[in-house]
C-alpha cells in the first residue's frame, strides 16, 4: 500500500514542509466539495433514471397508438401512401432546440420541441380519400414525437450524467486514496527527515565539543609536559654552565608559547 | 329484351362473378374474426388435427378463419405474417379472379373490366411520376404499383428519365393518354402536387367511365341504371372529400373545383356550392339537396375533420366517420346490384366488395396484432 | 462533453426504421431533405431486403458524419441488427433511441440504455 502511494519528489525543507501542509488542506477541502457534488448529481441522476424507465414504457404506449392510427389511414385509403409519403417529404416541421440546463455545474442539454410554421409537405396527401384520416394520424404521430423528444432529453441527460458522476467519483477517488495519503505521506516524510537532521546537528555539535575539549586536554597535557621538561633542564643546567644560555633562548620561545596557548583559551 | 343477347357473351362472366360472390365473408365469418387471439396461430398443429380443432374450439387465428375463403393464396404466407402480407396475398387472390374474367370476356364486357382497371393505373402512373420526379429508381417501384393497375408496356415507363420523357412515353403507352391530354402538360407533372395530377386524372377517368357507360349501345339497360348511379355517388364522394380535405392547404378553390367531377348528383348547383365552401358547415350545405349525403353529415355532426380530432377516438360517438359512412353506402349499393341481372356492373359491385374484405379483414388483423380490440368492430359487413 | 456550437445546430431528428413507422414520423413532420445536387435524407426505410451494412452506413452517417442531428430514432428490432454500433455508440449527441415497431413491441430488455440503468443498479 504505501508503496503505491509513495511520496511527492520533494527535498525535505520546512518551505516544501509548509508547501505540503497547505495542499493536504486543499485536498481535503477539494474532496469534501467534489463529494458533495457526486452526491448532488447522483441524485438527480437516479431521478432521471427513474424517469427514463417510466418514459421508456409511455414510449411502447404511445407509439402503439400512433401505430394503430396509421392502420386506421390504410383502411381509410385502401392502400399503401408509404412511398408517396416518403418523396414528398422535403422540409422538417417538428425540429427540435437545444437548450441547458446547469444542475452542479454540469449544463444538461433539453430538447424542446417545435414546429416549423408554414411547411406541410403533406397537406394534400390523401386528397381523394383518406385525407381526414392523415391530418388525424399526423397529430397523433406528432404527439408520440413529442414524448420521443422528452425520452431523447432524458436520455442524453442520463449519458452525460453517467460520464460526469464517473469522472468526478474518479476525482473523489484519487483525491481520497492517492492525492491525501501522499500528502500526508510525504509531510511524515519531511518531517522524519527535518527530526533526523536535527538529531545529527546536535550529536555533530556533541562531538565537535567533545572533540574540542579533548583537544583542551591534550594541549594542556603538553604544555605541563613541556614546563616539567623545562624545569627539569633548568635543573640540569644548573649543572653544565657552557649550554646555558640556548635553553634560555628556548625557554623564551617556549613561554612565548604558553602565553599564545593562554590566548587561544 | 336486353337480356336476350346478354348471355351469348357476358352470361358465363356473370356466372362466375355471382359465384366468386358467394365467397365473400358473411356477418359470421366476421364475427368468427373478431374473436381471434392471433393472425396465425401460434399452435404448431398438424393438419389432420386441424378440422378437429376447428370444430372443437373456438376460433383461434385470422388465418384459419379465413381458409375456406382463400385457400391456398394464405399457405404461401410466412410464419406470423405482417397485415400487410396478409392483405397482399388477399389482394393476389381478387387480382387472379379478376384476371380469370378479364380472360373470359369479350366485346363491350372486355371493355367494361377494362375500365375497371384505369383506376388503379392513375395511381401506379402517379407513383411513378413521383418516382421520377425525385430521381429515383422508378424500376424498384414496379414492386409497388397495384397489380391491378399493370399493363404490358408499364415497364417501359421506367425507361424515362426526366419528366418530359415520361409524359411523353405516358401518351404513347398507356390507355391513360386521353385523361392527360387537354388537361395536364408535362409541365404540369413537374409543378402541380401529385395529389393535383392524381385526382385531375381521377376526374377525367370518373368522366370518361361514365360517358362509356352512358353511350355504349349495348349497356342500354341495367348497366346504364347502375353503373350511373354508382359513378355518380362515387363523383360526388370525391368531390366532397376533396373539399373536406382541401381546407387549411394552398390549393385555391378554382384549383379545387377543377378536381371536381362535371356531373354527379350535385352536380353543377351542388359542385358550385362546394367550390364556394369554406369550411365544413358550408360543405354540409352544399349537400343539403341530397337526402343521402345530408343524413351523413347530420349522423356525424359537423364537428367532424373541423376541431374534433381529439386523440385515438378520432371520430364522432359511434365511431363512424363520413368516410365510414361513405363506405357502408358504397357497399350497399354494390350489393344491391346483385339483385340485377345480364350486366356487368356485378364485376364492378364484387371488385369493391371484395376490397372493401380485404380492408376489414386488414383492419381486424391490425386490431388483433395490435392489441387494440376496443375498436375492432369498425368494419363494414353487408352480408 | 459537448461544447456549445456542436449542438446548437442540431436541430433535425432522424429515423431508421420499417415501412410504417418512417411513414407515420415522416407524417409528423420530422422529414427533411437536403437542398443541392447531393440530396440528403433523414431517414432510411429498412425492409427485409435490406442489407444490414446499409443500416450500419446510415448509422454511421446519422450518428457521426451529419451535424445536424439531435435526436436519433431506430426501431429496436432494427437497432437488434446493429447492436453492436448501437452499444458502443455512447456520445450524448445525438441522443440514440430506440423505439418500438409496429410489429414488434417494445422490449425494455433488449434497449442499450435501459440495459446501462439495469447495470448500474445491479440488478
Amino acid at each position: 500500500m504505501s508503496g503505491a502511494v509513495g511520496r511527492e519528489p520533494v527535498f525535505p525543507t520546512r518551505q516544501s514542509l509548509g508547501l505540503m501542509k497547505s495542499k493536504l488542506k486543499g485536498a481535503e477541502t477539494g474532496h469534501s466539495l467534489l463529494k458533495r457534488k457526486s452526491e448532488a448529481l447522483t441524485k438527480r441522476f437516479r431521478e432521471i433514471t427513474r424517469r427514463i424507465d417510466e418514459a421508456k414504457r409511455k414510449m411502447g404506449r404511445v407509439m402503439q397508438i400512433a401505430a394503430f392510427s396509421l392502420a386506421e389511414v390504410s383502411y381509410a385509403v385502401g392502400g399503401d401512401i408509404g412511398y408517396q409519403v416518403q418523396e414528398s417529404a422535403k422540409q422538417a416541421r417538428f425540429r427540435v432546440r437545444a437548450k441547458q440546463e446547469n444542475v452542479s455545474g454540469v449544463f444538461l442539454p433539453q430538447f424542446e420541441s417545435y414546429t416549423q410554421e408554414g411547411v406541410n409537405d403533406f397537406a394534400l396527401t390523401g386528397l381523394g380519400k383518406g385525407g381526414q384520416q392523415i391530418q388525424r394520424c399526423r397529430e397523433t404521430y406528432a404527439r408520440a414525437v413529442e414524448t420521443l423528444v422528452e425520452l431523447a432529453s432524458l436520455q442524453t441527460a442520463f449519458l452525460i450524467l453517467d460520464e460526469v458522476i464517473k469522472v468526478v467519483n474518479r476525482r473523489v477517488n484519487a483525491i481520497e486514496h492517492v492525492i491525501i495519503p501522499r500528502t500526508e505521506n510525504t509531510i511524515k516524510y519531511i518531517n522524519s527527515e527535518l527530526d533526523e537532521l536535527d538529531r545529527e546537528e546536535f550529536y555533530r555539535l556533541k562531538k565537535v565539543s567533545g572533540k574540542k575539549q579533548r583537544d583542551t586536554a591534550a594541549a594542556d597535557a603538553e604544555i605541563l609536559a613541556a614546563r616539567k621538561k623545562q624545569e627539569a633542564e633548568e635543573a640540569a643546567a644548573g649543572g653544565s654552565a657552557p649550554a646555558k644560555p640556548e635553553p634560555e633562548a628556548e625557554a623564551a620561545d617556549v613561554l612565548g608559547e604558553n602565553e599564545d596557548n593562554d590566548v587561544i583559551f | 329484351m336486353e337480356g336476350l343477347f346478354f348471355n351469348t357473351n357476358g352470361g358465363f362472366v356473370e356466372g362466375v362473378v355471382r359465384g366468386y360472390r358467394n365467397t365473400l365473408l358473411t356477418g359470421q365469418n366476421y364475427s368468427n374474426l373478431v374473436q381471434c387471439e392471433t393472425i396465425d396461430g401460434k399452435y404448431s398443429l398438424s393438419s389432420s388435427d386441424r378440422l378437429s380443432t376447428t370444430l372443437k374450439f373456438s376460433p383461434i387465428d385470422v388465418k384459419l378463419q379465413l381458409g375456406p375463403a382463400y385457400g391456398d393464396f394464405l399457405a404461401a404466407l410466412p410464419p406470423n405474417p405482417s397485415t400487410s402480407a396478409l392483405a397482399g396475398k388477399m389482394t393476389d387472390k381478387l387480382v387472379s379472379e379478376f384476371r380469370y374474367l378479364v380472360a373470359q370476356s369479350v366485346g363491350s364486357t372486355a371493355k367494361f373490366l377494362e375500365y375497371l382497371t384505369y383506376g388503379y393505373m392513375i395511381d401506379n402512373i402517379a407513383l411513378l411520376i413521383t418516382g421520377t420526379l425525385h430521381e429515383r429508381d422508378t424500376r424498384e417501384l414496379l414492386e409497388r404499383c397495384h397489380p391491378l393497375g399493370w399493363f404490358e408496356t408499364l415497364p417501359v415507363l421506367c425507361v424515362a428519365s426526366n419528366i418530359e420523357e415520361l409524359y411523353n412515353s405516358v401518351l404513347i403507352e398507356t390507355p391513360l393518354a386521353p385523361y392527360f391530354k387537354g388537361s395536364l402538360s408535362h409541365q404540369d407533372l413537374d409543378e402541380l402536387n401529385i395529389e393535383i395530377v392524381r385526382n385531375t386524372l381521377y376526374k377525367n377517368y370518373l368522366e370518361d367511365f361514365h360517358n362509356f357507360v352512358q353511350t355504349h349501345p349495348d349497356f342500354s339497360g341495367p348497366t346504364r341504371e347502375i353503373m350511373s348511379e354508382i359513378l355518380q355517388f362515387e363523383a360526388d364522394r370525391r368531390a366532397i372529400n376533396i373539399t373536406l380535405n382541401s381546407f387549411g392547404t394552398e390549393l385555391s378553390k378554382q384549383e379545387r373545383r377543377k378536381l371536381y367531377p362535371e356531373f354527379g348528383n350535385l352536380y353543377p348547383e351542388g359542385s358550385l356550392m362546394l367550390s364556394r365552401a369554406d369550411d365544413i358547415e358550408g360543405v354540409a350545405l352544399a349537400v343539403s339537396a341530397v337526402s343521402d349525403y345530408k343524413s351523413f353529415f347530420d349522423a356525424v355532426g359537423l364537428s367532424q375533420g373541423g376541431g374534433g380530432m381529439g386523440g385515438m377516438g378520432g371520430g364522432p360517438a359511434d365511431g363512424k366517420s363520413l368516410e365510414d359512412l361513405f363506405y357502408q353506402k358504397e357497399m350497399e349499393m354494390s350489393k344491391m346490384v346483385f339483385t340485377r341481372q345480364f350486366t356487368p356492373a356485378v364485376v364492378y359491385a364484387w371488385m369493391k366488395l371484395k376490397e372493401q374484405e380485404i380492408r376489414n379483414v386488414t383492419w381486424i388483423s391490425e386490431c388483433i396484432a395490435q392489441n387494440q380490440k376496443e375498436r375492432i368492430g369498425n368494419f363494414i359487413s353487408v352480408f | 462533453m459537448a461544447s456549445n456550437a456542436t449542438y446548437k445546430d442540431r436541430q433535425l431528428l432522424a429515423v431508421i426504421g420499417d415501412e410504417d413507422s418512417v411513414t407515420g414520423l415522416l407524417l409528423a413532420g420530422i422529414g427533411h431533405v437536403t437542398e443541392g445536387a447531393d440530396a440528403q435524407r433523414n431517414f432510411l426505410v429498412v425492409d427485409s431486403k435490406t442489407e444490414t451494412s446499409q443500416i450500419e452506413q446510415a448509422f454511421r452517417n446519422f450518428t457521426e458524419e451529419r451535424k445536424d442531428i439531435a435526436i436519433l430514432l431506430i426501431n429496436q428490432h432494427i437497432a437488434e441488427r446493429i447492436r453492436h454500433s448501437v452499444d458502443t455508440f455512447a456520445d450524448p449527441f445525438p441522443a440514440v433511441l430506440e423505439i418500438p415497431s409496429k410489429d414488434h413491441p417494445y422490449d425494455p430488455e433488449k434497449d442499450s440504455v435501459l440495459k446501462r440503468v439495469r447495470r448500474l443498479f445491479g440488478e
